[in-house]
């Protein structure tokens, strides 16, 4: 089953006093099976927060379908199994963490909420604060709660933008061990974040969002592997010149060879390599970063 | 059961806030202090005199309920104006705070309905002024039972009718910060209508001062549709002077502000069903 489904979905912010009508999605289609781990990735102002957005239903698309574990997104029972955790947070100031986690408890309707805000608590490292306004507390504490917040009642989606903004590292780690954890438990992730090695950690598939369309989207590993680059080791006696010759690179980043080009080129270029003396020790498709997966789909060069 | 939840956070939220403190240690001082500094001297059912803080009011000796009417009168109007007026300017940026970005996100999220919200924050201030216009007017009942021991229930009239009064302010203060977050036009848009209530509750009498014709039928047919929120003040008043109160009437002016209460809220939910978060 679908977790969430996009199809077509676009949405165009009118524009006030005259300014000029703004388009945040060109009919993105997107489906994102349960139990999957998905990060969105994108430039600044590519539309990710509106698709999330849009497919909570606090947005409502100019043309498109949205659907939410099933359901339509403005109709509260799949909400019900959802946890979101937006990008800008704001508490009511004067209420302390136990407050807001019982306001949110009553409002999904939970069965025994004390037992799962303490949870959270411990969980999140937020027992020494529960009782202090939530109106004190530093970035990384809001984020917490926040977290908190969305985990509360074991949801089955989990919709996160910038889950780890604010975070120290250490709380990081924490964060995406509570996020395994989830993911292990059998929800569904959504990660909306810019911090790409926060998403090639956690994610399992990724999306690419550029000008409010997707341009890439499936699983992680075979988006960074490279078609047609190779990494190439050779043993200690291997001559550079003939090497080159034979049309290998050095690589840019530690000791090692590149190849360009489809595996019968590469095999001709081995065997005039084994010629030369060269030992062919190590041999992979070389994989890039996500930064580099996300600069090839918006056309950056590198 | 969700529209009870919003609202029940709302009064958590509003326990906490300063505006709503400042008020009730205010009212809670002015009372105390009035507690020791007025003085009645009460024989056989008579007011022999009247002193605050040692000063003689007044030295005619009269029937006590009788004697005391105006202040009662006075009283009810303090604490039905005095409702309004902390309503609007305590309760003026629950609305725009609660539609901030970042918290209203997670909290249309939620499994509810929008209309929930909206409908939760409007019952929640409603408890609100009631509860502090209560507050007030109770107070002022009491301590005026225990000085002349006379029970009239005039102020607590008044605290009701502040309540009933605020329905459209609100409603109104509401819909307006869901077209503009800013607490200060939230404000200024409730303050409008009571302004207008009270024109409207004054209708027959401003109207006299239009020639006749087109402006006073302008003026007649504009302040038709409003709430006759100054009609609500007198209710009070008129329970304080044991005037009668005609239920007929009440009824139709109780209806007639829940009416346009409504009518705005529902502006305010059509409005914000349609709104981009």
């Amino acid at each position: 089953m679908l977790a969430i489904h996009a199809s077509g979905l676009a949405k165009t912010y009118s524009g006030a006093f005259g300014r000029r009508p703004q388009e945040a999605l060109r009919g993105v289609d997107l489906d994102v099976s349960e139990g999957t781990a998905f990060g969105l990735i994108g430039p600044n102002g590519a539309g990710k927060t509106t698709f999330v957005k849009a497919i909570l239903g606090l947005v409502r698309p100019s043309a498109g379908v949205a659907r939410l574990l099933g359901g339509d997104p403005g109709d509260p029972r799949p909400r019900a199994r959802v946890g979101y955790l937006p990008e800008r947070l704001q508490f009511p100031p004067a209420l302390d963490a136990r407050a807001i986690l019982r306001s949110v408890a009553r409002l999904k309707r939970l069965r025994d909420p004390e037992a799962a805000i303490d949870r959270r608590i411990d969980e999140l490292g937020l027992a020494e604060v529960a009782s202090r306004r939530a109106g004190t507390y530093s970035k990384g504490m809001r984020q917490r709660l926040g977290l908190a917040c969305a985990l509360l009642g074991a949801p089955a989606l989990l919709v996160l933008d910038e889950p780890t903004d604010g975070l120290d590292p250490l709380a990081r780690v924490e964060v995406r061990n509570l996020l395994a954890r989830e993911l292990a438990r059998g929800a569904t992730l959504f990660l909306n974040s810019h911090l790409l090695s926060e998403t090639e950690r956690v994610c399992t598939r990724i999306g690419i969002l550029v000008g409010g369309r997707i341009v890439r989207e499936g699983a992680l590993d075979a988006m960074r592997e490279s078609t047609s680059r190779w990494a190439v080791r050779f043993d200690g006696n291997a001559q550079a010149q003939p090497l080159a010759a034979a049309g290998f690179s050095p690589a840019a980043r530690g000791e090692g060879w590149t190849f360009d080009g489809e595996p019968p080129a590469l095999n001709e270029a081995l065997e005039r390599a084994r010629r030369s003396g060269a030992l062919l020790v190590e041999l992979s498709r070389e994989s890039r970063d996500l930064e580099a997966v996300l600069q090839d789909a918006v056309g950056v060069p590198r | 059961m969700m529209v009870l939840a919003i609202a029940q956070d709302l009064l958590a939220e509003a326990r906490s806030r300063r505006w709503v403190l400042a008020f009730l240690a205010a009212a809670t001082l002015v009372l105390a202090a009035v507690a020791v500094g007025l003085r009645f001297e009460v024989v056989d059912g008579a007011l022999a005199a009247t002193r605050l803080f040692g000063g003689d009011l007044r030295s005619d000796v009269r029937s006590v309920d009788v004697a005391l009417r105006p202040l009662f009168v006075a009283t009810s109007y303090v604490v039905f104006y005095g409702g309004l007026v902390f309503g609007i300017v305590a309760t003026a940026d629950f609305a725009p705070t609660l539609l901030a970005p970042g918290r209203i996100e997670p909290l249309l999220a939620l499994p509810l309905r929008r209309w929930h919200v909206l409908a939760g924050t409007f019952l929640g201030v409603e408890l609100l002024v009631l509860a502090a216009a209560l507050y007030g007017g109770a107070g002022v009942f009491v301590l005026l039972w225990i000085k002349t021991g006379v029970a009239n229930a005039g102020p607590l009239a008044a605290a009701a009718s502040a309540a009933v009064a605020f329905a459209p302010v609100y409603a109104a203060m509401l819909a307006t910060a869901l077209v503009a977050r800013s607490a200060a036009l939230s404000a200024g848009s409730g303050l409008l209508i009571l302004v207008a209530g009270i024109v409207a509750g004054n209708r027959a009498v401003i109207a006299e001062l239009f020639q006749p014709g087109a402006s006073r039928a302008v003026f007649v047919g504009l302040t038709a549709i409003l709430p006759r929120l100054s009609s609500l003040g007198r209710i009070g008043a008129a329970v304080s002077a044991d005037a009668p109160v005609a239920a007929g009437a009440l009824l139709a002016l109780v209806a007639g502000t829940a009416v346009f209460a409504l009518a705005i809220l529902a502006i305010g939910v059509d409005r914000f069903d349609r709104k981009d978060f």
